[in-house]
């Protein structure tokens, strides 16, 4: 019989480093900041630290376009390092070079015009853009990225792109809209607008600077749809821009999904072309309480529906919550993973995190991932009967 | 050709200076002063806007208020803000409101600066509140919607028609997907015992599969969005008033006041009630400079309908 072991992971984001943001931002790098690098340089054995802390920002502003591309390669690293050192199976660099997952995609893109902020939440903002005309993207924006982290670990990668049905529905529309008369109309009108956008967005926003990556040597892409049940009619179309944006690719795709309705993707997830895994939010949900029956996990409810699907691809336990500072102990996310693997079958689990980190401090961050792991090693044994 | 009314309920958004103001706020790089000075400057010209295109009733655009539940879950005994949770349909987010007592209870109705009652016209202007039913199903634990009408948003509407309220639009966004219960909504509204007229409108999602059964409630007038209902779904001849969500404040593009004039024609037709134009949900979702744009053309397309009355 096969050994059991499950594979470890964080989504994507971490938070970015304070050195990293105001130097970027142009804003003075202080005191406290220069402390952070040194101690998160000698904590995580960051090659080369010193250069960053005494050379670079001891300067404090007025970086170069030199001293800041090495500052974006300094944060890459440390962001490496640490999931690294949390004692993940598969890795990234925590998105570090990226300003946030919408932005990043559509500022590559032709066809897409900022239009101003909008509010989040509370005094949260972000800045909207609205497609103006057929959106292209012609270059591999993520290259230098991906090549960066290529060459400074030996580990799997999981390379996160947003995906397009998300970039459609955070988009204003003022070119497949527009003309349309869809004030009043069917939904089916209303629906082919969305579609054409939606595939547009796969096709030649998202996938040439995907296909340039795997190119590149990319093996496993992770294509990041938060916004897939928004509109539970179109979870169809969230299942054709998948398809759409990984037609002929040679690596492994999965989709990552969260803080949304699952029950809304059925059955539509049949329909999923290779699909190798569903990396999902779960623990936001579920009870702090070990246990391992149905009552004690009422936050992996859903896991029935996936099992009496005829989708058979692999579920990315979501173990860790992001929202809160609560470090999930070992033995809590051993049990998460043994529900799971109790109603899907072991070979049909891997473990991440609900989300990414960015909120979260990197000390709670790292916490919170090596009990992750922690807790998949005390899961195999429980299996293993080790 | 039915009488045509034209307003913005809801929360209006937030200039790109307020914005910043807020943001500083945060960071503690300004003061509590000055983004009230800044707010205030907001509603002022907000209010211009609305009074340059000639809206029948004003609104503040709540620009004090965080989300559309947060005053309440704030004022009220027996709830507090509970954990940030996405309003799916905007992408947005909102504090679930967190029951805390059986018994709820709005002992000090909201006043000045969540209603800006001394900005705006005494008999001239309309208030938004959450529907009690969509406080209620928002709520991180179970709470009774009729507990929420009697304790908190009932209080709420006699205290606004105490202040020169002259109409109150409860948003209902939890009205949307799988099997409706009506029936919790519709004893909800009965115990508002609302001595102002009442619309219901439900932002940002096709109405269609419910408005059959929302012209039964005890409201005067109905709000759905056209940009995501389908004007067939209309039951007709409908026989209450109207809130035609005609202006996206979902999207960025600016409707031709003639097009929407068009529209409203094809509903006039339909209509036992008024036809009121107004957007299809809380005009924040767009930048400011995009929001006050669509104010404009909301008004001038109601004034071209008018003309023709």
């Amino acid at each position: 019989m096969t050994e059991i072991r499950f594979v470890t992971r964080e989504i994507g984001s971490l938070a970015k480093p304070g050195w990293r943001v105001k130097s970027i931002a142009g804003r003075p790098v202080e005191k406290n900041d220069v402390e952070d690098a040194q101690k998160w340089g000698s904590q995580l054995g960051i090659e080369n630290y010193d250069e960053l802390v005494n050379d670079i920002l001891v300067k404090a502003t007025g970086f170069t376009d030199e001293e800041k591309a090495r500052i974006q390669d300094f944060s890459a690293l440390y962001g490496l390092r640490l999931l690294e050192n949390a004692g993940l199976d598969v890795i990234y660099d925590g998105e570090q070079r990226r300003s946030e997952m919408y932005d990043h995609a559509v500022k590559h893109a032709h066809g897409f015009e900022t239009r101003g902020t909008v509010r989040s939440w509370d005094n949260k903002y972000y800045t909207k853009a609205a497609v103006t005309e057929k959106p292209l993207v012609e270059t591999v924006y993520d290259l230098h990225e991906f090549e960066f982290i290529r060459d400074h670990t030996d580990k799997v990668l999981k390379v996160p792109f947003t995906g397009a049905y998300t970039i459609v529905d955070w988009s204003y529309d003022e070119h497949y809209a527009r003309n349309g008369g869809l004030l009043g109309a069917t939904a089916e009108r209303r629906s082919e607008a969305r579609r054409r956008f939606g595939i547009d967005a796969a096709r030649d926003v998202v996938r040439p600077n995907l296909v340039g990556l795997v190119e590149a040597g990319a093996e496993w892409v992770q294509i990041d749809e938060p916004a897939a049940t928004t509109r539970p009619e179109e979870v169809p179309l969230v299942v054709e821009t998948f398809n759409a944006t990984r037609e002929g690719i040679e690596a492994r795709a999965s989709m990552h999904i969260c803080f949304s309705d699952y029950n809304c993707l059925f059955p539509h997830i049949e329909n999923l072309d290779d699909c190798y895994e569903l990396q999902l939010e779960f623990s936001n949900r579920d009870s702090r309480e070990t246990g391992t029956k149905a009552e004690d996990r009422p936050g992996y409810a859903i896991l029935d529906r996936f099992r009496e699907s005829d989708w058979d691809g692999k579920i990315g336990l979501g173990v860790i919550d992001i929202h809160t500072d609560f470090i999930e102990p070992p033995q809590l996310v051993r049990d998460r993973i043994l529900y799971a693997a109790g109603v899907l079958g072991p070979e049909r689990i891997e473990v991440n995190t609900d989300c990414g980190l960015r909120t979260r401090t990197w000390e709670v961050s790292l916490e919170k991932m090596k009990n992750m792991v922690e807790g998949a090693r005390l899961a195999e044994a429980a299996l293993n009967g080790s | 050709m039915p009488k045509i009314k034209a307003y913005a309920p809801g929360i209006y958004a937030r200039s790109e200076e307020l914005v910043q103001a807020t943001r500083d706020l945060d960071r503690g790089r300004t003061t509590e002063d000055a983004v009230e000075k800044q707010r205030d400057a907001d509603v002022r010209s907000f209010l211009d806007a609305q009074r340059e295109t000639g809206l029948d009733y004003l609104s503040d655009g709540l620009l004090s208020w965080q989300d559309i539940f947060r005053p309440f879950d704030e004022a009220a005994e027996g709830l507090k803000p509970g954990p940030l949770t996405r309003f799916l349909n905007t992408n947005t987010f909102f504090r679930a409101p967190a029951v805390e007592a059986e018994r709820l209870r709005l002992a000090e109705p909201l006043g000045e600066p969540y209603f800006r009652i001394s900005d705006l016209p005494r008999g001239g202007w309309m208030a938004t509140l959450p529907s009690p039913h969509a406080l209620a199903v928002a709520a991180a634990s179970d709470v009774d919607p009729r507990a929420v009408a009697e304790g908190v948003i009932g209080p709420q509407i006699r205290w606004l028609a105490g202040n020169g309220c002259t109409m109150v639009v409860l948003q209902e966004t939890e009205l949307f997907g799988g099997e409706i219960d009506i029936y919790p909504l519709h004893d909800a509204i009965h115990a508002l015992k609302s001595p102002l007229p009442l619309a219901l409108q439900l932002p940002f999602g096709d109405a269609g599969n419910v408005l059959g059964e929302l012209v039964e409630l005890e409201v005067d007038a109905i709000g759905v969005d056209f940009y995501a209902t389908d004007i067939a779904a209309l039951p007709r001849p409908f026989p209450k008033t109207l809130l035609a969500g005609v202006m996206d404040a979902r999207n960025s593009l600016l409707e031709e006041p003639e097009e929407i004039a068009e529209f409203g024609r094809r509903l006039a037709e339909e209509l036992q009630g008024e036809l009121h134009l107004v957007p299809n949900g809380d005009l924040q979702f767009v930048p400011e400079k995009i929001a006050r744009e669509k104010v404009l053309r909301l008004g001038s397309a109601a004034k071209i309908l008018k003309e023709e009355r």
